[in-house]
């Protein structure tokens, strides 16, 4: 990480007090065992504590904020419910944490436009449940959607298992209500579909709140299908899974989500959920929507892919008891290794047809480094989660895993794929930059950013390499 | 007027380093763009051919002067296509040429099938593209799931070249439907249609065309597409049609060819072509469509269609018809598609704060302003 | 996540437990979603992620507590919607309870709450003390908007009528009617039986009338769990061991299919009573008494009670904290009332604490309050005729907000197989 401004360390009582000027007292947050707890997001083995946490209470006073930050020129970084894998709300110490976690309101529900607005700080399932009694839902859902914040859905342009069918953030994101690091309040998009000109939405989502800090969203809500149901289909070998998912694409059938997961995994899972998974090598959680009838027409034709490939077993939810526990256990995936292990979990992409090649390449590392890997991912687009196991409290394990998390991702990147699919690039794959782009891929990049945030203030040191950004950053002695 | 055509990508790179004078992108030359100063063509047609494709992986990547109808047909050949329906301006606009997949993702072409499966830029993996110094750069990838860096994919899409000029897209593709079927009512007025609209499409029947025309009043039609494996269709199609039945009478239109031609005419806004005026295309929250349907059958002879569930209106009006005033305190924009003297800009603005953005982003891409300048504004 | 305790912290087995429940949290931020006082203050250590992360750099420092260390935990609720939640299995219950103590010893807090939470830890687990304090606070409302805002607080919660103290909740044996199935101990408890004896009442008949042989034990009395979420361990612990002692003499006399308890929020600690003495001589006999304990819906379901309800009572079911998380019960009463013929409905974010938590709405007024009215805004939403649920402390504290009934399920039971209609339904 870049080192701090020590002018703006030196300046920090100066500094709390001119926070404390344009918001509540409670709202700011400067005693250092307080500001611990904002030292890390949900990659907690990097940790560093802020300057200052403040949690606005509404767009105007991120507004105040922003100005007082980009006149003091203090780095601001971003913060949703602090749930990123990948380090988005890592601060630095002369930053200021910037957390929306109080703007949590409904806005403005409209069925007949199929849209919903909240403040961004909302969760993201409560956003369904804002809805789900009319019939409708809001369909990215990520594994963390309990608890995740939809400020953090827009800069990390997260998915989710429904996404191969529905698409990810960004394709359910109609505006936005953001705030530039100069304190302008401005609104991109709406109700309507199509940008009257440049798709300036579409590049702010997925920007990892380097863009602007957004307050509100607008999103678009889709009616409930009829019924849904999950299929189990195990295997004993995840090359025949993978087989299976291109089968079953071929096909001509998209379901809502093609799940995989591994023997590690599913043992983990089960014993959390109690779902009843089979004890297989590889297995698939394949869900398919629409009236019950039609659920069976499509669970026929799936069932006979699947019978190309030797399942192990091919089991049919039977009740919404089941399905929910089928689905808890998978979205409880990564918490339900944490009673096994520490683990770090990775997010790379590869195209669905090389899922065989790549699941021996990486048992092949898994041998190389001693230590093993336990698979979870979305087998339908190909947006792989292998976890690598290890132990934190012991010394040197944390690089060893580290390493071997940047070779996986270079095989990703190697196969036709890239560095991450739904965590982002934060601090954790910041340094692999290069393996997927060049400097004049990453320039253009950061040509938008210089548009937006001239004085790169805004979580200036996640997503591009120090050493690619430093001209950049100037500004801010960083 | 110098037409420079290059072969290659490298090459393409390198007349763009080398250009003098400003340049006119071509690709099929189906959208009659004239350029406001005196510019060189830059004929983009001769990068062409697809170099992957992956029917397992609903994943397909061209060069960007590869013929839309190669690409379609590549795919139909595998029963798969392009979901978004790129509409063919060709009839509206009485152009000729070959629109290129290229000038699809320039302007994020799309269709009616935008209201459920997304338009073009939803479906747009990944963009290798050579800006106005002629640097090749390239953007995300071909994997739906990417979000490395920042998507410059969306930024590029519906750019219309004043970013870079594109030299290959990576779209994502679905499978064609075995089945598809209109349900169908007619007569019913502007503010009717929409409500039918809506109501289909807060159904759970997944419906992937709404429309209403209104071209000649009294004579209406509304139509919602449904598509999907035979019994799906046949069970959703009835269902709907009971769901409905308070709209009036409600057919369903079997016939196949007759559907997808329907659709098809809608996509392209066929009911305007041949006939005088300027074309607008509105965009606004579906419940506001037949608002913009009144304000302007107040003002002047418009005729309408509503597409998108009543979220884009086409207008077809007298020429010289100041459609953004008339429409000036409804939520949306209008973009001018067609009009024979254009007196007014063909993009909307984006207010005072997105239009200075969206200037420093073409003078980041194109310091020289040598990408079909004055395009966008 | 990664610890720092030194090998010679890992020595005391108090902390070698902490570092373990340390180890096991991912940082993952689960629990931030279902966290009242997150919902509430919308602040990362307000939460129980951020909590477990002040705990953790309390006990690795090995420093004394902090005042900002202590206002975050303070306000824990202790409601356990976290352990719910919590996908890594984080026993977040006995974390909390192992920083309490800690606070309770190393944090010096202002003189007047430590009177406060002397006063409540020396009045509340003595009924005749609770009621004379209760006869006290009536006398006092119309005093009460000069006193401070903690003993305003209290005034406002206490009852407008008192009970007389129960002949039942005396140490006695009330036969089953007709064969005796089962012998079962009713923990008459503290706080509950001067607040409300219908409860006990309700519970002793459904149970003699179905065969079960109940004895009030001599000796029993406070479970220990109010001095305990104060982090007074020698308190709670001398209150355990006198019904660990108690109940005992019931096993080796006449015996005891289970000890059965009508509070949930007692349930859960007398539960844990096992965990509480599992490194001391009373090990063994702790960890039975923790065994046999059962909440009376628990017993209730195992009788297999067949009941008409009368119609056209819509019941909405509250889950107490204590009930669905502490012990995760959470069908058995709705299932019991419904086997029993009542309509029964739930509030939307029925995971969430209505802000009674033991002593915490007189402690934290202002969260609880907040907590207490979206509550009741979530029940009033669903049109009871009838409240039902599981600890006196919800019933004390919805029933402070809404106009309708507010009964322990066991009295709704009761009344629909043979008892008699509740008191409060009129």
């Amino acid at each position: 990480m870049p080192e701090p401004d020590s002018g703006i360390l030196q300046r920090k009582d100066e500094i709390v007090r001119a926070l404390q000027a344009v918001l509540a007292h409670s709202d700011v947050i400067a005693e250092p065992l307080e500001t611990r707890a904002y030292e890390c997001d949900g990659l907690s083995a990097y940790r560093c504590p802020p300057l200052a946490v403040v949690l606005p209470t509404s767009t105007e006073e991120v507004a105040e904020v922003l100005k007082l930050c980009h006149r003091e020129k203090i780095p601001v970084v971003p913060r949703g419910s602090g749930t990123s894998l990948s380090g988005g709300a890592l601060p630095t110490a002369d930053s200021i944490v910037l957390g929306v976690s109080k703007l949590t309101q409904v806005l403005e529900v409209d069925f007949d436009n199929r849209f919903i607005r909240v403040q961004s700080g909302r969760t993201n399932l409560s956003v369904s449940d804002a809805v789900g009694a009319e019939g409708f839902f809001y369909a990215p859902d990520p594994s963390s959607q309990l608890a995740c914040a939809i400020a953090g859905n827009i800069a990390m342009n997260s998915g989710g298992a429904h996404c191969l069918k529905y698409g990810v953030t960004t394709n359910n994101l109609l505006g936005v209500r953001v705030v530039l690091m100069d304190g302008t309040i401005v609104d991109i998009g709406g109700p309507m579909l199509d940008a009257p000109g440049l798709d300036l939405l579409g590049v702010i989502c997925g920007s990892e709140g380097q863009l602007g800090v957004v307050t509100e969203a607008t999103l678009r809500i889709l009616p409930k299908p009829e019924g849904a149901r999950p299929v189990l289909i195990g295997f004993d070998s995840a090359e025949s899974a993978g087989a299976c998912v291109g089968d079953i694409i071929r096909s001509g059938i998209l379901p809502v989500a093609i799940e995989f997961m591994d023997r590690a995994c599913i043992r983990a899972t089960d014993a959390f959920s109690g779902a009843g998974y089979p004890d297989v090598e590889a297995m698939l959680i394949i869900e398919v929507e629409g009236a019950q009838a039609e659920i069976d027409a499509v669970m026929e034709k799936i069932t006979i892919c699947a019978a190309r490939h030797d399942p192990v077993e091919i089991r049919q939810s039977a009740s919404e008891g089941e399905s929910a526990r089928i689905w808890a256990g998978r979205k409880a995936a990564f918490g339900a290794m944490g009673q096994i292990s520490d683990y770090m979990c990775l997010d790379g992409t590869i195209p669905v047809s090389q899922l065989p090649q790549v699941l021996r390449r990486i048992a092949a590392l898994s041998d190389r480094y001693g230590l093993n890997v336990a698979n979870v991912f979305h087998a339908g687009d190909g947006n792989m989660h292998p976890l690598i196991l290890y132990d934190a409290n012991k010394p040197g394990d944390l690089q060893t895993c580290e390493e071997m998390g940047e070779d996986i991702l270079k095989l990703c990147v190697e196969v036709g794929g890239c560095l991450t699919g739904e965590h982002g690039v934060g601090v954790e794959k910041r340094d692999m930059m290069a393996a997927q782009y060049t400097d004049d891929d990453m320039r253009s990049q950061m040509a938008v950013k210089d548009v937006f945030d001239p004085g790169w203030l805004l979580n200036p040191a996640k997503v591009f390499p120090l050493t690619v950004s430093a001209g950049h950053r100037i500004a801010t002695g960083g | 007027m110098a037409i420079c055509r290059p072969q290659s990508e490298a090459e393409l790179a390198a007349s763009i380093a080398a250009a003098r004078t400003p340049l006119a992108i071509r690709g099929g030359g189906t959208r009659g763009f004239a350029p406001q100063v005196c510019c060189d063509d830059l004929d983009v047609t001769a990068l062409r051919g697809i170099s992957l494709y992956e029917p397992g992986a609903l994943t397909i990547v061209a060069d960007a002067g590869t013929p839309l109808v190669d690409v379609q047909a590549a795919l139909a050949a595998k029963g798969q296509q392009l979901a978004f329906e790129p509409m063919d301006h060709r009839g509206l606009l009485g152009t000729t040429g070959e629109p290129t997949i290229g000038g699809v993702v320039a302007g994020n072409i799309s269709g009616p099938r935008r209201i459920q499966a997304g338009a073009c830029r939803d479906f747009l993996l990944g963009v290798r593209f050579v800006d106005g110094t002629g640097r090749i750069i390239k953007n995300g990838g071909r994997v739906m799931k990417n979000v490395t860096g920042y998507d410059l994919v969306k930024l590029l899409a519906g750019s219309f070249g004043t970013l870079g000029v594109l030299s290959e897209v990576a779209l994502k593709v679905l499978a064609i439907s075995e089945t598809q079927v209109s349900v169908v009512a007619r007569g019913l007025s502007d503010r009717q249609g929409v409500a039918m609209l809506t109501r289909a499409l807060g159904s759970p029947f997944d419906v992937t065309g709404a429309a209403h025309l209104a071209c000649v009043a009294g004579n209406t039609t509304t139509m919602i597409r449904l598509e999907g494996f035979t019994d799906s269709v046949a069970y959703r199609a009835d269902r709907l049609a009971t769901l409905l039945a308070d709209f009036g009478d409600i057919s369903i239109d079997n016939d196949g060819e007759n559907v997808a031609a329907q659709w098809a005419a809608l996509r392209d806004v066929r009911e305007f072509s041949n006939r005088p005026g300027d074309v607008w295309r509105i965009s606004v929250k579906p419940s506001d469509g037949p608002l913009v349907g009144d304000r302007m059958h107040k003002i002047t002879r418009a005729q309408i269609i509503y597409d998108l569930g009543g979220g884009l209106v086409w207008l077809l009006v007298p020429a010289g018809t100041d459609v953004r005033r008339a429409l000036a305190d409804i939520d949306g924009h209008a973009r001018l598609e067609r009009a024979s003297d254009p007196k007014f800009a063909t993009f909307a603005s984006q207010g005072p704060v997105l239009d200075k953005v969206s200037g420093a982003l073409r003078e980041k891409f194109d310091p020289r302003g040598i990408l079909n300048p004055g395009l966008m504004g | 996540m990664q610890t720092n305790f030194t090998p010679e912290q890992l020595q005391d087995p108090k902390l070698s437990a902490a570092n373990d429940i340390l180890r096991s949290c991912v940082h993952c931020g689960f629990c931030t979603a279902t966290c009242p006082t997150y919902q509430v203050l919308g602040d990362e250590l307000d939460s129980p992620r951020g909590r477990i992360y002040l705990i953790k750099d309390m006990l690795e420092s090995g420093r004394d507590a902090d005042a900002q260390t202590v206002t975050h935990i303070d306000r824990c609720l202790s409601c356990l919607a976290c352990v719910s939640t919590c996908p890594s299995g984080v026993d977040y219950m006995h974390l909390v309870d192992t920083a309490r103590e800690h606070i309770e010893k190393t944090w010096k807090r202002p003189l007047f709450d430590r009177m406060i939470r002397m006063a409540l830890a020396v009045i509340l687990p003595y009924p005749r003390r609770f009621r004379l304090a209760l006869r006290g606070a009536m006398l006092a409302r119309p005093f009460v908007a000069v006193l401070p805002r903690v003993l305003r607080v209290m005034v406002g919660l206490a009852p407008r009528q008192l009970p007389r103290p129960s002949a039942h909740d005396r140490p006695q044996v009330f036969a089953a009617s007709g064969q005796r199935i089962k012998r079962v101990a009713l923990m008459t408890g503290c706080a509950q039986k001067a607040l409300n004896t219908d409860i006990n009442d309700a519970t002793i008949r459904i149970l003699t009338r179905h065969g079960v042989e109940v004895v009030v034990a001599k000796g029993a009395g406070c479970c220990g769990a109010l001095t305990h979420h104060m982090g007074k361990t020698r308190d709670s612990h001398a209150f355990a061991r006198a019904n660990i002692a108690a109940w005992n003499r019931e096993i080796a006399g006449d015996g005891l299919d289970a000890i059965v308890i009508n509070t949930s929020g007692c349930g859960t600690t007398v539960k844990d009573y096992g965990h509480m003495f599992a490194h001391s001589d009373l090990a063994k006999e702790a960890a039975q008494i923790a065994a046999l304990t059962k909440d009376i819906s628990e017993v209730l379901a195992e009788l297999d009670i067949q009941g008409t309800a009368p119609r056209d009572v819509a019941v909405t079911y509250h889950a107490a904290c204590s009930l669905q998380h502490g012990q995760q019960i959470k069908n058995t009463p709705k299932d019991l009332l419904r086997a029993a013929g009542f309509a029964v409905a739930e509030p939307a974010d029925a995971h969430l604490c209505c802000g009674s938590a033991g002593t915490y709405n007189l402690l934290q007024s202002e969260i609880a309050g907040e907590l207490k009215a979206r509550k009741v805004g979530t029940i009033r939403a669903t049109a009871p005729d009838v409240i039902a649920t599981g600890n006196i402390g919800c019933m004390i504290q919805i029933g402070m907000g809404i106009d309708v009934p507010v009964l322990h399920t066991v009295e709704l039971l009761d009344w629909a197989t043979g008892g008699p209609s509740p008191k409060a339904l009129g």
